[in-house]
């Protein structure tokens, strides 16, 4: 009993702070998502709209086509960096590889990077006019690349922007992974005549389900919530071509001051990440919940 | 005895009018602010070459001379709106001086966001400096001014206009003026119409194939404000749709309905516009009001409409810029009729820019911050201070042998700005100038990009601002 309470001090502070910083702001933007609240309006005080704002996100073209474009872009992250993050893995890993320890410090070097100067970067290498990048694909290949008029251009470098900064983060997590995997079950598969795609699929995959699902949630939910990088890169553009949500939502509550609105906007967007989120468990683990 | 008090009188007496002197040697503004000694204030701005000065010298010298320290924050156009809004919004107090563009002023005045500086000095005379004196500043001065009350709520730091600048050493090239009088059988000379800024711009380009030169800037960035800022401040004007199209009575945006936005002649001012871009450099689709200056200052357009506030070093300084002595500067082109309806004051053909530092009602050193702005504010800071940012708030400042001298390298900027200056105009007295900015770019980001065409685009565009404008409680 005495054990349970000083268990329980000791959380406190933890607890307090994220009382403090997470459930009250929570609470309020749940509040304040039933008004409609502008203070550049006439009536700046908020006024009762019930559930008006989140009718009007069902209907709100811009605010759905931004969510789907930004389900799309989370899909092509999450999906690339899990793919060449294994491969990146095994190669960093393999012993023959020649100045390995050299590469695997290079390769982690973005994960340092702010953000926002990684969005200044790449700005500055693919900027329409000046940029290495559409210089070289219009020289080698007669591509005229450019994310200012090109939506498509614009979409793919976002994504590859996003692999070049956090593709390590998922190749450190995977080796940290298969360095942590038995080695029997491994030999005895190959003992029983399993071929490297079957030991890969039948072993190596489920022994690494736990890391690979924490891997997962922890980029899809950043991949989700992307502003800096690409606020940098194409300030949404061309016109709204990489507007992603979390973009979306700053410009409903910052420059537009929409706060009821831009309140709403957050909460059914928490509400589809999680949702994903639990989705994505069940279809990893074929579990309904209780995580061990 | 007699000799020793007399001495000692003698000894008072220099003494008194030793400390009478030395504090007469003190500058007023060292004794105005003797009771803020050490204090900080802070303030944020957008990062311009007039900023930059207050940033490198006018806050040093004031700290030099008063014992004040000035932290100032000298930082992007989106980044200084953001911080400053949301700090005089929470009260947090964290800046004691803000700028506030011409633009923005009314949105600033509705919230109540700003210290009434004649108020502030009528009720403390001590810091009211007599070297301050708001007669002195052009009539731009009234945009920082309380309709209501005639008070002054912000001190002029910058102002310019939005010129035509074209490359004088190009224009005046008889081999480019026969090949042009050659391809389109007229003189080649600074348009004044937009038939002929458009013929001029598609002569350069095709001659300026090969040597990375295009016929005008565009200030088309698909994805920031400054491209709703250029076509609805500086090309629709040209075109006689002022105010963004909406009717400042009714706040109707839709012709339907009374307002210009999709009318006619915007229609055609954005298609002119959207066309020009096949003209111009690759960059400009993300180009600001920064690139366009820098593409101008690279030699990459032989025209544009470029800010006045970059004015000055294009044309002046030779380590940023390629272009320097080859600078013309003229009025920007117009439909008919526009030009006589700007002389009468009834219309306007441009952007009359700049801004000015208020104080929050939320600084916590408002009387130190209020002798930085009068210190500023004072005749003879400015010219020094035009010369590095090509900004004039003060009559006097024209007159300035170094200001003439400078005029005459920039091939008359000064001039046509104190005297054409009057058919410039800044932007209307919106309260919801962000919201409506933000609701009506998108569309014209996307007939920049060829996603919707311009006509279409203003229909939505209007339609929308309209429906934002109900929902703001300001149309009914």
């Amino acid at each position: 009993m005495r054990q349970s309470n000083i268990g329980w001090l000791f959380l406190a502070p933890a607890t307090l702070i994220l009382f403090v910083v997470g459930f009250v702001p929570f609470i309020y933007i749940l509040y304040v998502g039933f008004f409609d609240w502008n203070t550049n309006a006439v009536d700046p005080t908020l006024r009762w709209a019930g559930l008006q704002n989140y009718r009007s996100l069902v209907f709100d073209t811009t605010f759905l086509n931004s969510l789907a474009r930004t389900l799309v872009f989370a899909f092509f992250v999450v999906v690339s960096e899990l793919l060449l993050g294994y491969v990146l893995a095994r190669a960093l890993m393999a012993d023959r590889l020649w100045g390995r320890q050299f590469f695997r410090t290079m390769h982690t070097l973005p994960i340092v990077v702010a953000p926002i100067a990684v969005g200044a970067t790449w700005r500055l290498l693919c900027v329409p006019g000046f940029g290495i990048v559409p210089y070289y694909l219009k020289l080698w290949f007669g591509i005229d690349y450019n994310i200012s008029t090109n939506a498509y251009h614009a979409f793919a470098t976002a994504i590859i922007m996003d692999l070049w900064h956090w593709m390590p983060f998922v190749t450190l997590s995977l080796m940290a992974g298969l360095t942590a995997l038995p080695k029997e079950p491994l030999e005895q598969a190959q003992i029983d005549g399993g071929n490297k795609l079957q030991i890969f699929w039948y072993v190596i995959v489920p022994m690494l389900k736990p890391v690979l699902l924490t891997t997962v949630f922890i980029r899809l939910m950043d991949a989700l919530r992307s502003v800096d990088e690409i606020w940098m890169l194409t300030k949404g553009g061309p016109a709204e071509a990489t507007r992603f949500i979390g973009l979306h939502i700053w410009i409903n509550v910052f420059p537009k001051t929409d706060y009821g609105y831009g309140a709403a906007m957050s909460l059914l967007t928490l509400y589809v990440t999680i949702v994903l989120s639990w989705l994505l468990f069940v279809a990893m683990t074929g579990r309904k919940g209780g995580a061990q | 005895m007699n000799s020793f008090v007399k001495a000692v009188g003698v000894g008072f007496i220099s003494l008194g009018l030793w400390s009478s002197t030395a504090l007469a040697q003190d500058s007023w503004w060292k004794t105005a602010a003797q009771p803020y000694q050490g204090a900080t204030i802070r303030g944020i701005s957008e990062s311009t070459p007039a900023s930059k000065y207050v940033e490198q010298v006018l806050g040093p010298k004031f700290t030099e001379e008063t014992g004040i320290n000035v932290e100032f924050e000298a930082t992007s156009w989106d980044q200084m709106y953001d911080k400053a809004i949301k700090d005089m919004e929470a009260n947090t107090g964290i800046y004691d001086f803000v700028y506030i563009e011409q633009d923005i002023v009314y949105t600033y005045l509705a919230r109540n966001f700003l210290v009434d500086i004649t108020k502030s000095l009528a009720d403390n005379a001590k810091i009211a400096s007599p070297d301050f004196k708001p007669e002195n500043f052009t009539t731009f001065l009234n945009y920082f001014k309380d309709p209501k009350s005639g008070n002054v709520m912000g001190v002029p730091m910058e102002a310019f206009i939005k010129p035509y600048l074209y490359r004088k050493d190009l224009f005046d090239d008889p081999a480019i003026q026969k090949a042009y009088k050659d391809s389109t059988g007229a003189d080649l000379k600074p348009a004044t119409t937009h038939d002929e800024y458009t013929q001029i711009a598609k002569f350069f380009t095709e001659y300026g194939a090969d040597k990375e030169l295009w016929g005008t800037t565009v200030q088309a960035s698909s994805s920031h404000p400054a491209a709703f800022y250029e076509f609805f401040e500086s090309i629709a004007p040209t075109f006689g749709v002022y105010n963004w199209g909406i009717d400042g009575t009714t706040f109707a945006a839709t012709e339907a309905n009374g307002g210009q936005m999709n009318s006619a002649a915007a229609k055609k001012a954005l298609n002119y516009w959207v066309g020009l871009l096949k003209y111009a450099p690759p960059e400009s689709t993300s180009s600001t009001w920064d690139e366009v200056a820098g593409t101008f200052a690279a030699g990459r357009a032989a025209q544009g409409l470029v800010y006045g506030e970059n004015a000055a070093w294009i044309a002046t300084d030779e380590s940023k810029s390629t272009v320097v002595g080859k600078v013309g500067v003229s009025l920007p082109p117009v439909e008919a009729g526009v030009m006589e309806a700007a002389e009468s004051g009834k219309g306007y053909i441009g952007y009359y820019d700049g801004g000015a530092f208020g104080i929050p009602h939320s600084s916590k050193n408002k009387d130190a911050s209020l002798l930085f702005l009068q210190y500023i504010g004072q005749a003879s800071v400015q010219t020094d201070w035009a010369l590095a940012g090509s900004r004039i708030v003060m009559n006097s400042t024209y007159d300035d042998p170094k200001i003439v001298d400078q005029d005459n390298k920039m091939n008359g900027y000064y001039t046509l700005m104190r005297e054409d200056g009057k058919l410039f105009a800044g932007a209307p007295p919106f309260p919801f100038h962000s919201q409506v900015l933000q609701v009506v770019a998108p569309f014209i980001y996307k007939a920049i990009v060829g996603e919707i065409k311009p006509d279409d685009a203003l229909d939505q565009a209007a339609t929308a601002a309209e429906a934002e404008l109900v929902k703001l409680g300001y149309r009914k």
